[in-house]
């Protein structure tokens, strides 16, 4: 479980590396570090070791000298971090909206459909050219 | 081995895999009334279990469904010791084997594959013709329930495959136009993946997640193309059950396989026939490991080719970014558009073979794909980070180039010292490097992948001239041949030096093409069953 402490220092350096910057909300105010963090936690749990070191070196220091040290001395921490952060981030639908993304979405195309590069003659081009392969040598 | 329990029978056939190969053989030797048992150390895979229609989708790819065992880290997976191998090996231990995260771009080779000897002077000739192996091609077509579109003229006039092509989506459009400004070839990509319901299996709704598993049920994973007509033929499938030998008897023949189940205990299974199905790591792992003092080297292994010629397909990938939305999330998965444009040898270019081209969909915001990730921090977080996916995501996609690398002894799997699986039978180790040739095809496809994305509009591209993880093709570590000091099976797959024992996976590859082998691996795994089923009659076995 992750305790508030270790979830408000999650969350500030989760704001150092996803800011609010070019219109995008920052981290923290897309709700990393709610019921997302436990759920992905739970899911990746190979990512909680190095979460929780990285997590506990940065307590009490600023943030941006936290990830910078991170970055120096724990890389895997920080990539644990960094991960778990941006998995949630980019979870988020007001993220996928702002970045037009609607998740890997379900759209069948129509079998029947003659395919555009047919209609349009683009696929006949290459017809034309004739073949390219090398036969069996008799 | 006092402690062994023998299941009571003795089948007409035992096969070592239920993956790509083993699924073939299972399906048609049960159809013909042979008493079939297949041995698995896998399970099976709940299409429920895929996690492409959830929002975690991308970081579920990145560990439990990765295509890296070593990453995986499953117990029903085997570990492989990695430390002297430019690529990774890639696989998934299940019931569908590899085809559970396979692209399912079905591919056929190409006829100078099977000639590269008598045409370029490298490597050797297979032991047949894309002719002698086009009937059997055409058949997997319609049991995979492949969609594509016929006359592609990099083959040879042929069988149109029984459905038609997937949507090519934007990226598949932006390429193509760049392709013909430069009067380059193009087709759209055969997938074995349903346009339409078919088999059993729904059409493909385009998540685009094939890579780490078809939510859908609608890609064409042998789990789900062969095993239920399998069983429903009374094949015998045991799940679980990893496979550390092959036994033999007096006089060299195989007796069947010792195995461990989920229990833990030793099992025997005695068969008159032994197909092994385990693919290019897993089959030379075992084959070595079968050791007696008939086969003090290992079984079949008296050419010493056992392991050697491994071949991986080093992969690259181009990748170009546009000025407009792509959609570049969209599948398949799959492939939109290939091109054989620079497949064959051209003595200029200094080097020989060639290499396929696919256009792929470039995934999500999180990293892309599983094996894509990995930047350094000022490029990966802070304004980057937004910059970054503003530029590239959605607006970009990928033309993978996967370059035939050659035969070549030096590149082998062997038995490691110390690494073992769960049960701690030993793991495999890979050793290999690429080649002069390799570094030079890759240099050039690269470059003319760059030219391609150019002429379709793209504003800024990366390269990944070697990807790590790219080691999805298993192939040539028991080579096929004539000649039974230079290959381990005939052109049947039977090997030579034991007369019941037989392997049907890609480690029989002569040569590696520029192709997705998974289309070539069953069409050979047909072609020998249909042979094996015609002349079981004559087929000799232990006493």
């Amino acid at each position: 479980m992750i305790d508030a402490l270790q979830r408000k220092t999650f969350l500030a350096i989760a704001d150092v590396l996803i800011p609010a910057a070019e219109g995008m909300p920052a981290a923290s105010q897309v709700g990393v570090g709610d019921e997302v963090l436990d759920r992905i936690l739970s899911l990746r749990d190979d990512l909680r070791e190095p979460f929780v070191r990285g997590i506990a070196a940065a307590a009490g220091k600023e943030p941006q000298a936290a990830v910078e040290a991170l970055n120096r001395h724990d890389p895997e921490a920080l990539g644990a971090i960094g991960l778990v952060a941006s998995g949630a981030y980019y979870m988020s639908p007001r993220v996928r909206a702002l970045i037009g993304y609607p998740g890997q979405e379900k759209r069948p195309g129509n079998p029947d459909e003659i395919p555009e590069y047919v209609a349009n003659g683009m696929l006949q081009q290459v017809i034309d050219r004739g073949p390219i392969y090398r036969p069996t040598p008799k | 081995m006092a402690n062994i329990r023998k299941r009571p029978e003795v089948a007409d056939v035992l096969i070592i895999g239920a993956g790509a190969s083993g699924s073939v053989a299972a399906k048609h030797l049960a159809e013909s009334g042979c008493d079939v048992v297949c041995l698995e150390q896998g399970g099976w895979v709940d299409n429920g279990e895929f996690w492409g229609d959830k929002p975690e989708w991308e970081l579920m790819s990145q560990k439990r469904w990765h295509p890296n065992p070593n990453v995986r880290d499953l117990e029903t997976d085997y570990p492989c010791e990695t430390s002297e191998s430019d690529v990774n090996p890639l696989m998934y231990n299940a019931v569908g084997g590899s085809t559970i995260l396979y692209a399912a771009q079905w591919q056929r080779f190409m006829p100078s594959d099977f000639r590269v000897r008598t045409l370029d002077d490298v490597a050797a000739d297979w032991p047949f013709t894309y002719e002698d192996l086009e009937p059997f091609y055409d058949r997997l077509d319609v049991e995979m329930g492949v969609s594509g579109l016929n006359g592609d003229p990099a083959y040879p006039p042929g069988k149109a495959p029984p459905l038609p092509p997937l949507p090519i989506g934007r990226i598949g459009m932006k390429a193509a136009e760049g392709m013909n400004k430069l009067g380059w070839h193009w087709w759209p990509g055969p997938n074995a993946i349903p346009s339409r319901p078919y088999g059993g299996r729904n059409q493909c709704v385009r998540r685009g997640t094939c890579l780490t598993g078809c939510p859908e049920r609608a890609k064409g994973s042998t789990d789900h193309t062969h095993w239920p007509i399998a069983l429903e033929h009374g094949a015998t499938l045991v799940t679980g059950a990893r496979v550390r030998e092959i036994t033999v008897d007096a006089r060299g023949f195989a007796t069947g396989a010792i195995y461990i189940d989920r229990a833990g205990r030793e099992r025997e299974q005695r068969a008159n026939i032994v197909i092994v199905c385990c693919n290019g790591v897993g089959t030379p792992r075992l084959l070595l490991l079968s050791k007696s003092p008939r086969f003090p080297d290992g079984l079949a292994n008296g050419s010493g080719l056992v392991g050697r010629n491994l071949m991986m397909h080093p992969c690259a990938i181009v990748t170009g970014h546009f000025d407009e939305p792509l959609e570049s999330w969209l599948g398949p998965a799959g492939q939109t558009i290939q091109s054989m444009q620079f497949y064959e040898t051209d003595p200029a270019r200094g080097f020989v073979r060639g290499a396929k081209w696919q256009v792929m969909p470039s995934g999500g915001p999180l990293g892309m794909r599983a094996a894509y990730g990995g930047k350094p921090i000022e490029e990966a977080w802070g304004v980057g980070l937004h910059r970054t996916t503003r530029k590239v995501f959605g607006r970009s996609f990928e033309w993978g180039i996967i370059a035939e690398d050659l035969p070549d002894l030096e590149n082998r799997v062997v038995v490691d010292p110390l690494l073992t699986d769960s049960d701690g039978v030993p793991a495999p180790k890979i050793v290999y490097r690429n080649s002069e040739n390799t570094q030079k095809l890759i240099e050039f496809h690269v470059a003319r992948a760059q030219e391609a994305m150019r002429a379709a509009g793209a504003i800024d591209m990366s390269v990944t001239p070697l990807m790590r993880d790219c080691g999805w093709h298993l192939m040539g570590t028991c080579r096929m041949g004539t000649d039974p000091g230079r290959s381990v099976v005939d052109e049947w797959g039977r090997a030579h030096e034991v007369p019941n024992l037989f392997i049907y996976d890609g480690s029989v590859f002569v040569t590696s093409s520029g192709f997705n082998p998974t289309g070539t691996i069953c069409a050979i795994a047909l072609r020998c069953v249909k042979h094996l089923i015609a002349h079981r009659h004559e087929q000799m076995a232990a006493e």
